[in-house]
């Protein structure tokens, strides 16, 4: 029955896979072109052309991303997400500033993903980098592996890795390593592999030995985003665990798939 | 003494992003340092605040410029015209002409992108969008998103201080310092969800994800002659890169 004063009912309309799937193609494509492409370039300085690619397609890869995954989420996804987003920001820009060798930057990204699924995950991500771009322009161009890094975190709370506090950390080495392994040539090409001192003392030792700068980039992004990933995932398990089941009760993807074990009952309880 | 707007956020906005598509299109030192001095710095100075924007600029690039300096200039394995050596540490030309063209790209980036954001007004920008007929997810993820930060800051800071005055201890070991991390962690996101389920339920009441045309309660700043500039500027941009790609590949 229907008022003709209320809006028809609407139900959150299906994910928009081919947006979904050009972004993922476009992102896919941008990082092997940087890595088989560019590398001999780089000894005569970085070319602004990669920098330009590196731009355009991950920027351009996140914003279709986010264009094909927003329609489909709920209302109380939606709502989570301006949460992780400002998370993000306020712990990432004091782990910047303190120098560490973690940026811990993920930890609301992690905890959307944990909370309310893979797509709203890295739909934080993306816009996650975005937003802060507006205060800080060198986020920006991790919006891809930002993204990345939301969908395999969800991924994982899917399939049950947070069901174990301890299996929570694995999960985030296993992220993270993909994650390094993504922002390296970000880090190469656009800014040189610099970064804040922490981060920059592992690059520095990896081209004392002698490794090209892309290769000591992917070095540091393995070492510094799984240690990173690690801490953020146990950190957000933890969190996940000591929310009250009242606000656990309020996401339908932690019932439906049991991400959590135990005590909300969900893994039997439909 | 806010400077009066001239232009739509979008205008502004999207001027800069094109700004620094053209430094990297370009990619001389030459054509980095003349957009920092020719646009970032008058921009800077007609901000209305160029002591908050000059110092966002210093705390940003500042130390990536100065690390991406020892780093290049000290390690830099590809160089061949070696200055000074000691043990690992070698500091040769290559490495240094190849900081400085980082360096500068890297000013321009953070300088051209930061002016432009710092002196928009996001209520605007968010007004602008909405006017444009942008997707409404993405303006209320933008807009609330903003709106949250300052909001989360004061509450870890709150609660902080709540748990210290319980007789919380900053510092010490490390497993010290993660339940210290957790003990203000916990309640600060516990809170954010309970915040965001009410959220949930008020904008649900108001038809938040029904489709239909919405009311918008701010004056549209966007003019026709705004939008067919910014169309413009693209094309412009756009056909300026293959230009110089074409005649880069011709050479």
């Amino acid at each position: 029955m229907s008022s003709p004063l209320t809006l028809p009912a609407t139900t959150a309309a299906r994910p928009r896979s081919a947006l979904v799937a050009a972004g993922a193609a476009l992102i896919a494509a941008t990082y092997l072109y940087l890595v088989l492409v560019q590398p001999a370039e780089i000894a005569e300085g970085i070319g602004g052309t990669s920098s330009l690619i590196t731009l355009l397609g991950f920027l351009g890869g996140g914003a279709l991303l986010v264009a094909g995954i927003l329609p489909s989420l709920s209302t109380s996804s939606l709502v989570l997400m301006p949460l992780g987003i400002a998370l993000n920001i306020a712990i990432g820009q004091t782990a910047g500033s303190l120098g560490l060798q973690i940026y811990l930057d993920a930890i609301g990204t992690v905890l959307v993903a944990v909370l309310a699924g893979p797509a709203a995950g890295a739909a934080t991500g993306a816009l996650s980098n975005a937003i802060w771009g507006l205060f800080n322009p060198l986020a920006l161009p991790f919006a891809a592996g930002a993204a990345l890094i939301g969908l395999l975190a969800g991924t994982a709370a899917r399939y049950g890795m947070f069901r174990r506090v301890y299996l929570a950390p694995v999960a985030g080495l296993v992220v993270g390593a993909v994650g390094g392994l993504v922002a390296a040539p970000v880090a190469a090409f656009m800014f040189g592999a610099a970064g804040t001192v922490g981060t920059n003392a592992l690059v520095a030792a990896f081209r004392a030995v002698g490794d090209s700068l892309l290769v000591a980039a992917t070095k540091q992004g393995l070492t510094s985003d799984t240690l990173d990933k690690l801490v953020v995932f146990t950190l957000v398990a933890l969190l996940a665990y000591a929310l009250p089941r009242r606000s656990r009760a309020q996401f339908p993807f932690l019932r439906r798939y049991g991400v959590l074990a135990g005590r909300t009952g969900s893994a039997t309880g439909r | 003494m806010p400077r009066r707007r001239v232009f739509n956020p979008l205008t502004e906005l999207l001027a800069a992003a094109l700004l620094v598509v053209l430094v990297l299109v370009v990619n001389t030192w030459q054509f980095s340092l003349a957009v920092l001095v020719v646009a970032v710095l008058p921009g800077v100075l007609l901000s209305g605040k160029p002591r908050q924007i000059t110092l966002a600029i210093a705390v940003t690039a500042g130390p990536l410029l100065i690390s991406s300096f020892f780093l290049h200039g000290l390690f830099f394995p590809e160089g061949t015209t070696v200055l000074a050596e000691w043990g690992p540490a070698r500091v040769t030309a290559e490495g240094l002409q190849f900081a400085a063209l980082t360096g500068l790209r890297l000013a321009v980036f953070t300088g051209v992108l930061l002016t432009a954001a710092l002196t928009v007004s996001i209520p605007e920008l968010v007004s602008t969008l909405t006017h444009r007929r942008w997707n409404r997810r993405l303006v209320f993820v933008l807009g609330s998103a903003v709106g949250l930060l300052p909001h989360v800051a004061e509450r870890a800071r709150q609660i902080t201080r709540a748990q210290q005055a319980r007789g919380l201890v900053v510092g010490g070991s490390i497993s010290a310092r993660v339940r210290g991390l957790l003990m203000v962690s916990v309640p600060l996101v516990t809170g954010l969800l309970i915040d965001a389920a009410e959220r949930t339920q008020l904008l649900e009441a108001r038809g938040f994800s029904s489709p239909g045309p919405r009311t918008n309660y701010l004056p549209d700043t966007d003019t026709a002659g705004q939008r067919t500039a910014r169309w413009l500027m693209a094309a412009g941009v756009l056909a300026f890169g293959c230009a110089w790609y074409a005649v880069g590949a011709g050479r």
